[in-house]
């Protein structure tokens, strides 16, 4: 008898398993119009034909409709920050929900605490709410392979944000600022600093580099050295510590006080009885930790370069303390952005661009927008269309 | 009331828990419009969070011998990182990789078992130590930057089981298979267990639960194996289920696992009446960090790389599953189930808080409430001993 019960137990649930199994695949069908887009060939799944061939087939008509035109107004966009410790960061954040919902979008801008794991369940989460785009500013540029591929899977067009994706297919291009080029413009300005204040060379300097799981740190410091490496090898320049290569130079997750450490600790052990000239920086945050080291350890300031035109640094600039920043304005590259995405919604697919890089699978398109370098002179040019940075020059 | 307890086996306390991840998967299906419930989510959830998972397995068991292991975030980095350098720059075959990995979590397990049990030096600081080394190690060798992992490697992190057999199951039949093994497993589990105990529950009672835990796995074979077609039960997800069978089993059918319960509850106690506490400390250690080079090939596999930071603050998340599935901050006691059942809130919680659009910063606020809650509620339900809220709800229903 008990043997009986439970026979047919086991039979009617597998009969309703399978049942409720038939009526399945829904998802798969919903997904379909999003994959269109990026294929133009939507099949509807084998399984769906016998019971759900109808609606199916419905879903499958719009979806070519809508292949050709891009996606509908009010379609959810995400946006995927690494953090908000720096300006730039919250700037993007305040940006990016400003102005998609003015352009009619529906935004989702999430920023992941610097995790690595956090960002990729929040990149998934906005696959989940049916994003058609999404902009991502990674915490670390080799670590979203799989997930972005999982985007790419669903028909979601992926945008880098400000830092190169590597070691995926699933990126369709990359917004940033020249990142060479950036460094190129540190290392001009930091000589041309030398020269205007410190008198005749030679000079003694240090180098910092950024955060060696950004992708764009190795670049900012080549594209310096590029520059600053031939007057090391005349003698015009000598870094005294004789630390020269990057991962000596690099700060571990552009970590301020990590950086403020090791210029404590260069200072002590090789300017006791020199006189440090100028220090490269790669941004802002470590420009003004580098200043606050050589005060503390009672040098005159040297001639730092920055980047990124963080408020504080606006005002160091303009009271002389920071040589010089470099002003990436977030808002021309959240413009550029939108304007991709805006070409992506009315159906033309990526604008074309000629700067590719390869990021280890595939070649990138590359958007690359000019950076700017900011001195005491020019601040009131380039900050003209800027209010609030207006404010601080007083 | 009294039906209730046949169905569910006697104490309630234990689904505390479980009620409380099925009242938030609802809530947070009903708020995010069905976004919670579907395929591709609960594959991103197993898939995304496996490796906590894991590593909770072999926390819990620390955890119950009276230890902690400040170093699994720091072992998974590391083993995960020599693992995709040995890959890149000896040009290895991908399973060699797998392996070393997997020998530097042994290694690191026997050095922090050897502090431990040997030397007598606290968990606590043997760990502390091991978390220094090898996160210091992980920047090192990488040099900070982050190595690119061998493609074959994705499969573990973020891939699925393959398509095969007929298409009239609409579905995954890979993860089909599993479901009925699933809940043949449970079945036969279960008459086994009704012929075994003396205790005379009626027959009706076992029908219902076999019922309501097959319509469960029913219910999640459907999702796991519905979803866009190539997807199915993802592969961590599978490694996780083969882990937690084996766990389970080691901690409560085998002599190593009454010995880890035994040392938990008293030391000395145990010492004297013959459990081997040197051994049964020096095996648990041993095995966490194996656990956690584990989670670090997992999440490579998920990460296509192998990053400098890696692993950081993971074992926090894993004593959190731990303490909110009910293990004892003094030790011995603790299940390898209910600890899963707490990984799963926390996991829940963070992706229904996303889903929602909630930051990381108020994310983090509500886990922290969370695990307090659960803790202190725990504390609370056994100092009272009066079972849990669920249970006082149905008895007051009754009177």
């Amino acid at each position: 008898m008990k043997k009986k019960i439970i026979t047919m137990l086991m039979a009617a649930t597998m009969v309703s398993a399978c049942l409720t199994a038939c009526g399945g695949r829904e998802g798969a069908a919903e997904s379909a119009p999003a994959q269109a887009v990026e294929e133009s060939a939507p099949a509807a799944p084998a399984a769906d034909a016998a019971d759900a061939a109808e609606p199916a087939a419905e879903e499958t008509a719009d979806a070519e409709a809508s292949a050709g035109e891009g996606f509908e107004d009010g379609a959810t966009i995400g946006v995927s920050l690494p953090w908000l410790g720096t300006q730039n960061w919250k700037e993007a954040e305040t940006m990016f929900k400003e102005q998609l919902e003015a352009a009619g979008y529906n935004p989702i801008v999430q920023a992941a605490d610097q995790k690595v794991p956090q960002q990729q369940q929040q990149i998934e989460s906005m696959i989940e709410n049916g994003a058609k785009v999404i902009v991502v500013g990674p915490v670390d540029g080799t670590q979203l392979g799989a997930v972005l591929e999982q985007a790419k899977d669903a028909g979601i067009y992926v945008i880098g944000y400000d830092r190169l994706l590597e070691n995926t297919t699933g990126v369709d291009g990359v917004v940033q600022f020249g990142s060479v080029k950036t460094g190129e413009l540190q290392a001009q300005a930091l000589l041309e600093g030398l020269a205007k204040v410190k008198g005749e060379g030679p000079y003694n300097i240090e180098l910092f580099g950024g955060g060696p799981a950004d992708p764009n740190a190795p670049n900012f410091f080549n594209g310096a050295m590029s520059v600053l490496q031939p007057k090391i090898d005349d003698g015009t320049l000598v870094v005294v510590s004789g630390q020269t290569d990057f991962t000596q130079c690099a700060t571990v997750d552009w970590d301020n006080s990590k950086a403020q450490a090791r210029m404590d600790s260069l200072l002590s052990g090789f300017y006791s009885d020199k006189d440090i000239h100028g220090v490269l920086s790669p941004n802002d945050g470590i420009a003004r930790a580098i200043i606050t080291s050589c005060e503390n350890a009672g040098q005159q300031i040297p001639v730092v370069s920055g980047l990124d035109a963080e408020n504080e640094s606006v005002e160091w600039v303009w009271s002389g303390r920071q040589y010089s920043t470099v002003a990436k304005p977030t808002d021309a590259l959240v413009a550029e952005t939108i304007d991709i995405i805006n070409s992506l919604k009315e159906g033309k697919g990526m604008p074309s661009t000629d700067v590719t890089v390869d990021n280890g699978v595939k070649d990138v398109a590359i958007y690359e927008l000019p950076p700017v370098v900011v001195t005491k002179e020019n601040a009131k040019e380039v900050f003209a269309n800027d209010p609030g940075r207006m404010e601080l020059l007083k | 009331m009294k039906r209730i307890k046949q169905v569910l086996g006697g104490d309630l306390r234990q689904y505390t828990m479980v009620v409380a991840l099925v009242l938030l998967i609802a809530v947070f299906n009903i708020i995010s419009d069905g976004r919670m419930l579907t395929s591709s989510n609960f594959q991103n959830l197993l898939a995304g969070n496996a490796y906590v998972l894991v590593l909770a397995l072999g926390m819990l068991m620390v955890i119950v011998i009276g230890q902690i292991d400040l170093s699994v975030g720091s072992v998974a980095g590391f083993a995960g990182m020599v693992m995709a350098i040995a890959a890149r720059d000896l040009n290895l075959p991908w399973w060699v990789a797998v392996l070393i990995a997997l020998a530097i979590g042994l290694a690191a397990g026997v050095w922090h078992g050897f502090f431990l049990s040997k030397l007598g030096i606290p968990g606590f600081i043997t760990t502390l130590g091991g978390m220094m080394i090898f996160r210091g190690g992980v920047i090192w060798i990488s040099k900070s930057i982050s190595v690119p992992a061998p493609a074959e490697l994705k499969w573990f992190g973020s891939g699925y089981l393959p398509e095969w057999g007929p298409a009239f199951t609409g579905m995954n039949n890979s993860t089909l298979l599993l479901g009925i093994i699933g809940i043949a497993a449970f079945i036969i589990a279960q008459v086994r267990k009704h012929k075994a105990s003396k205790e005379n529950n009626p027959i009706w009672a076992v029908v219902v639960r076999i019922c309501i835990v097959s319509a469960i796995i029913g219910y999640f074979t459907w999702l796991y194996g519905s979803g866009r077609v190539g997807t199915s039960f993802p592969v961590p997800g599978l490694i996780l289920l083969i882990l937690i069978i084996i766990y389970h089993t080691i901690t409560t059918r085998t002599k190593f696992g009454r010995n880890v319960y035994a040392v938990g509850g008293n030391k000395n106690a145990a010492a004297l009446s013959g459990v081997n506490v040197e051994r049964t400390y020096f095996l648990t250690m041993m095995n966490m960090s194996l656990l956690a080079a584990v989670a670090g090939i997992l999440f490579v596999g998920r990460s296509t790389a192998a990053g400098p930071a890696d692993g950081t603050s993971w074992e926090m998340d894993a004593i959190a599953s731990v303490f909110i599935g009910g293990a004892a901050v003094s030790g011995g006691v603790g299940t390898i189930l209910a600890t899963m059942v707490g990984g799963l809130v926390m996991a829940v919680l963070n992706n229904g808080l996303m889903l929602m659009g909630v930051g990381a910063d108020r994310t983090q606020v509500i886990k922290g409430f969370v695990l307090l809650a659960a803790v202190a509620f725990d504390v609370y339900s056994k100092k009272s001993g009066s079972g849990s809220v669920f249970s006082k709800l149905f008895r007051s229903e009754k009177k």
